[in-house]
């Protein structure tokens, strides 16, 4: 338990040392999409479900800075510790490699969750100064399942990432060509009923479209896909992606860049 | 029971060529033991091997075939086990930038289940002058402090078994003297130390026994005045009293008096004698050359 304490300390001491890097900056870019998309353009955007659309972008933007930010602090951490050599520490303790892979799920939870709450209160302020009133948080409980489950998901894929990846620029395509589509497609800015067939298709293939209209639903009580079926595909991927984060460690690299 | 610290049997590591498709054999079937409480030195020049074997001990690299025993436990079947054993210096400095020396040192202890373990961090950060500069980050140590920060670190657990790769290469002379002080007192504590170096003649003074390896092969193992016996010869400078000098040279475990008689030297006709005797390095030098 003390070799697992320790890791988690490491993950969160590590992105706390650099504030502005982990935290502050995606916040700063959250806002900026509130401000350009959900105030400015907003007003011009219909929705089918009667909400703003400032009001249903928030969730959306809340879970990317979640997904992004835990992806980015496991995969990080991962590479960093490759190039400075640390990762060799880590090899030759007696670590199991499930503590590895649990310390920087959850560390990843801390760093998106984080963000994700300021996004969410920084959204709040701009809802109540453009509507006059705050975001509803209609269902809680799933609210801090998708948090959990969302941010362990996307760390568990940044480990898998980093671990395998044989330089920077293969973690590089993989966000550019995989993690960006993934989550421009899966709902944080649009509803799939504002999508043409065959994009609504293949969003049903994009486990981020359910993980993201599962929070959705658990804020504002309505989204583009059944609670449960959010829920079980979540969870399914959280599932996968762990193995797949164990699977790097077992065949990945530790030695240094 | 085995009472060695280390055995590495039958050990082979093969690699695929990163450029082509050939095979790289690192290590070639090499077997050797560390008895407890012992410095072995592993000595070979570049590229001959040595850190593949280190990397093997420590589950950095699968070993191809053959295994390691740490104290009878084979790193392969009990690597949680042997990991808590074992402290490694590895060759390259690791720079971790984000933390402090006190907070690394934490760090390493809480990898090996310790939890208040500052008294052994003081003592480390104390014995290897650390101590002033633990609010530091490693990039604003110099090199000799960050060779002594993996030092500190290899030690936080209290292993059984240290295993140093070249931890002075690029350190000054001063740093080296007071690191091999140190190896000495762990020596004398009771760890048993795996020990590679380029300093060949420092090796010659604190090892117990060497092993010599060249192209992952094992050319020597045993007491380095063994090798230097075989292959070395000693150096005899006799300045005769007429002004005339004289240079044999002789077999290792020839003496004086032989070597006098062997030249027809009367004692009566010295003035001084030279006595140079053979080096590690030059054995070393002329076993790897053949």
């Amino acid at each position: 338990m003390i070799i697992f304490y320790t890791l988690l300390r490491r993950e969160i001491k590590r992105f706390a040392k650099v504030v502005i890097q982990t935290v502050v900056s995606p916040i700063v870019s959250s806002a900026l999409y509130l401000l350009v998309f959900g105030v400015s353009l907003g007003g011009s955007v219909q929705l089918n479900n009667g909400f703003a659309y400032l009001t249903f972008l928030i969730p959306g933007l809340m879970v990317m800075g979640l997904t992004n930010n835990a992806f980015q602090n496991s995969s990080s951490s991962i590479v960093t510790s490759k190039f400075s050599g640390d990762l060799e520490d880590l090899r030759v303790a007696p670590i199991p490699h499930y503590y590895i892979v649990w310390a920087m799920g959850l560390g990843g939870v801390f760093r998106g969750s984080l963000v994700a709450i300021i996004t969410g209160l920084v959204g709040t302020a701009f809802h109540y100064a453009q509507l006059g009133k705050l975001i509803p948080i209609e269902h809680p409980f799933w609210m801090l399942y998708f948090f959990m489950i969302g941010g362990l998901t996307f760390a568990f894929i940044g480990i898998f990432v980093a671990f395998l990846a044989r330089s920077f620029d293969q973690l590089s395509a993989f966000t550019a060509f995989v993690l960006l589509p993934l989550t421009y497609l899966g709902g944080v800015f649009i509803s799939i009923q504002n999508l043409a067939p065959i994009w609504q298709t293949l969003s049903k293939f994009n486990p981020l479209f359910y993980l993201i209209n599962g929070f959705r639903y658990s804020m504002l009580g309505q989204a583009d896909v059944d609670l449960m079926t959010a829920v079980g595909v979540s969870l399914l991927a959280a599932v996968i992606t762990f193995i797949l984060a164990n699977y790097s460690l077992a065949k990945g690299s530790f030695s240094r860049w | 029971m085995s009472t060695a610290a280390l055995e590495v049997i039958n050990l082979k590591k093969t690699y695929q060529d990163k450029v082509g498709d050939s095979v790289v054999e690192a290590v070639k079937g090499i077997n050797f033991s560390i008895k407890a409480g012992t410095i072995f030195g592993l000595l070979g020049p570049n590229g001959a091997g040595k850190t593949t074997i280190i990397a093997a001990i420590t589950t950095l690299e699968k070993p191809t075939s053959g295994d390691v025993l740490v104290f009878g436990n084979s790193v392969t079947e009990k690597p949680l086990l042997t990991k808590r054993q074992v402290g490694v210096v590895h060759q390259e400095v690791i720079n971790t930038g984000y933390f402090s020396v006190a907070e690394i040192l934490d760090f390493q202890s809480g990898y090996y289940g310790l939890f208040k373990n500052k008294e052994r961090c003081e003592y480390l950060m104390h014995k290897l002058s650390l101590h002033e500069h633990r609010e530091k980050k490693t990039r604003q140590l110099s090199g000799g402090m960050k060779r002594r920060l993996m030092i500190a670190k290899a030690l936080v657990h209290s292993p059984k078994l240290l295993l140093l790769d070249e931890p002075t290469a690029g350190v000054d002379v001063g740093l080296r003297e007071s690191l091999w002080n140190f190896v000495q007192e762990l020596k004398k504590d009771g760890l048993s130390i795996l020990l590679t170096t380029h300093y060949l003649e420092e090796a010659e003074q604190l090892c117990d026994q060497v092993a010599i390896i060249h192209k992952g092969q094992l050319l020597f193992n045993g007491h380095s005045t063994d090798v230097i016996s075989q292959y070395t010869l000693k150096k005899f400078t006799i300045f005769l009293k007429n002004g005339e000098k004289k240079e044999f040279e002789e077999a290792t475990k020839m003496g004086l008096n032989e070597v006098l008689v062997k030249h027809q030297i009367q004692l009566s006709e010295i003035q001084d004698i030279k006595i140079e005797e053979g080096k590690l390095e030059k054995a070393f030098a002329k076993m790897v050359a053949q």
